[in-house]
């Protein structure tokens, strides 16, 4: 119960700063509130921009969920997106000619390989050299945004127009447009409803969820039970890294349909603290990436109308990240409390029966 | 070509200030056993307000008085969530990383409102260079160790005082206590705790001074994650000098002549079909990388360097 109240509590007390920033530029409370939801799920246009928006950070905490369960702390999801990006619209612009679903699955399985391989180099620091991949997922972050950049300044670029990006994919590598005149696709349909019970099912139901877990909960009963601990790392890191991917994929063929060196605002990052607020759970990362993409939307809605600073968005992910790290202390508390009591009542009940 | 050579040493020790000064206060941190990945947080804090303060008050001392401080209450609110509340740190580092880098970029647009106006705001007065008298008079060496900035000089003081405090102080043994075996420690009546406190406010301070330079000294604006991953770097430069103070030292001095080749690069037109700016801009990350995964394999740490040390009650 404590596991599913705390996250809430967390988001209403992030809510409740944003109220008190909005309120501090002179703006009515009601009124910024109130535009940040209707700009959210206002109506059904804004609803499904809202989940074409939680849809990369949503592929990015499933597979991130994957890797913490592992306590593997891949923080390079940013640049594996980039990768992931890139060999998505170089596989969608050259197999254009195929018939249609074909390019787009081909650019998801690349782009996703693509994000697998550039997590397989800190994988395989940590596993065989034990070097932490907080350092080296970070440094390639910047490698990897640095690389697309050169290489949509240079070979990729859009030779018609010399933009920093390249050509608008063809439209036979487009994910298909669910309802017309949305920018709902696919991918969002295929993510939300096949990928993330996907991940349920390896994290709860299946052995290698289960080592997953071990790995991280008690990596010496782990070590005792047989369990390859550094195999185990290297799957924790290439899921994630094949899931960043995907989040790339997604952007180019589902929403931008092209690459250029600013197609993500952080969702790499803000992937982090959804899988931290959904507990690692997919079910709980859902709901926790469509709140995170509503503060996104509203927080362009509210700059562009109430004048509130943008960024708003990245102030709350940092408030709820830190948030969710405390709420972990206090549910481990009052267990130990709760605990402790009941320990105490049966060592009482025990006296009196001898009695 | 000699003045070509001085003035790039010269600028590669003006590069290896803020990461030596972070990377000292890190080294101490992780000798009493913990793992601070929110330096990089400190530091962007540090560099945020040291630029907003310079702003409004002109005095950039001033806006080193104020990293200091945020500098501390970020180490400090580390060292309450991993000590006394007992989180991991690993998990709590990334935490107050993304906290820092959201919350100066949000702060930034509600304070300056750069959308109104397209030149983003800059800092008048810096701090500059202290030459010191006599000593930088003298050829080749005074122009590259004796005509820096004050921190420099507390830098070069810094390493020697760090080395007598580990190897003959009384403390300093304490200190590795905690970071080797903080059981053992305890059981022999040093107040883990207090050490690690007292490291990570000495690591808060340097963390804010280093964030600092980087708007009001190195530069005169502040832009979103300035600080671009140095805290990182300057953790691993620990690593890279195998937690000794002197080694430490080195390492950041090469790392830094990287990172003043790849300014000059830049500088100087060199940039070019064959080099592109995006190459320049990169190497700093591939070097360190590439350093970690050569000379960071399996180098044993402090014993406890990152664990939950939990106090028996």
């Amino acid at each position: 119960m404590l596991y599913f109240l705390y996250p809430v509590i967390a988001v209403g007390f992030s809510l409740g700063i944003i109220t008190l920033i909005i309120y501090g530029l002179g703006i009515s409370p009601i009124e910024g509130l109130g535009t940040l939801l209707y700009s959210s799920f206002g109506n059904a246009y804004y609803t499904t921009e809202t989940l074409v928006r939680a849809t990369p950070i949503l592929l990015v905490a499933l597979g991130l969920a994957v890797a913490f369960t592992a306590k593997v702390w891949n923080i390079g999801a940013e640049g594996q997106l980039y990768i992931g990006g890139i060999a998505a619209a170089t596989i969608a612009i050259n197999s254009g000619w195929m018939p249609a679903p074909i390019p787009s699955i081909l650019a998801w399985i690349g782009a996703g390989v693509a994000g697998a391989s550039w997590a397989l180099i800190p994988a395989l620091l940590k596993a065989k050299y034990e070097i932490n991949e907080v350092f080296t997922t970070l440094m390639m972050n910047y490698i990897a945004i640095y690389l697309s950049s050169y290489l949509l300044h240079g070979p990729l670029m859009n030779p018609t127009t010399l933009f920093p990006e390249t050509v608008i994919i063809p439209p036979s590598s487009q994910l298909a447009k669910l309802i017309p005149g949305y920018r709902l696709h696919t991918g969002v349909l295929f993510s939300f409803l096949i990928l993330t019970p996907l991940v349920y099912i390896f994290l709860s139901k299946t052995i290698y969820g289960f080592r997953l877990k071990l790995v991280g909960s008690s990596p010496e009963v782990a070590r005792t039970s047989g369990i390859n601990i550094k195999k185990q790392i290297l799957i924790a890191f290439l899921i994630s890294g094949f899931f960043a991917g995907l989040a790339g994929a997604n952007e180019v063929t589902g929403v931008v349909l092209k690459m250029r060196p600013e197609i993500s605002p952080g969702y790499g990052y803000m992937g982090i603290g959804v899988a931290l607020l959904g507990r690692l759970n997919p079910f709980g990362i859902v709901l926790a990436s469509i709140f995170m993409a509503g503060i996104v939307n509203g927080s362009y809605t509210l700059s562009m109308m109430l004048k509130v600073p943008i960024g708003i968005a990245n102030f709350i992910l940092g408030i709820l990240i830190v948030l969710i790290v405390l709420g972990e202390v206090l549910i481990s508390r009052v267990i130990e409390a709760r605990k402790a009591s009941f320990e105490k009542e049966s060592i009482k009940k025990e006296k009196r029966g001898e009695k | 070509m000699i003045d070509i050579i001085i003035g790039y040493i010269s600028a590669s020790i003006r590069m290896m200030t803020p990461i030596g000064l972070a990377a000292t206060g890190e080294l101490l941190v992780e000798r009493s056993g913990v793992l601070n990945l929110s330096l990089e947080g400190t530091m962007l804090m540090g560099a945020f307000v040291a630029f907003v303060t310079t702003y409004y008050t002109g005095n950039p001392y001033l806006g080193i008085g104020t990293a200091i401080i945020v500098g501390i209450l970020v180490t400090l609110l580390f060292g309450v969530l991993t000590q006394t509340f007992a989180i991991d740190q690993v998990l709590v580092g990334v935490a107050l990383n993304l906290f820092a880098l959201g919350a100066t970029f949000f702060l930034y647009r509600a304070i300056f409102g750069w959308y109104v106006s397209p030149v983003p705001p800059k800092v008048e007065t810096v701090i500059t260079e202290l030459p010191i008298p006599l000593l930088s008079e003298i050829p080749i060496i005074g122009p590259i160790l004796f005509n820096q900035t004050v921190f420099t000089y507390i830098l070069f003081l810094l390493v020697p005082i760090t080395i007598y405090f580990l190897k003959n102080t009384t403390l300093g043994l304490h200190l590795k206590a905690c970071g080797e075996n903080p059981e053992v420690a305890d059981y022999l009546g040093i107040n883990v705790f207090k050490y690690r406190y007292s490291m990570l406010i000495i690591e808060g301070i340097l963390g804010g001074i280093a964030g600092a330079l980087y708007t009001i000294s190195y530069g005169t604006m502040f832009l979103d994650n300035i600080t671009g991953g140095r805290g990182f770097v300057a953790i691993a430069m620990v690593i890279l000098g195998q937690w000794l103070p002197l080694k430490t030292f080195a390492a950041t001095f090469l790392y830094a002549m990287v990172e003043a080749f790849q300014l000059r690069v830049q500088a100087f037109g060199l940039v070019s079909e064959w080099f592109p700016y995006q190459f320049a801009l990169m190497l700093p990350y591939l070097v360190t990388l590439i350093a970690l995964a050569l000379f960071g394999r399996k180098v044993k740490g402090p014993a406890w360097l990152g664990k939950t040390y939990k106090r028996v009650k």
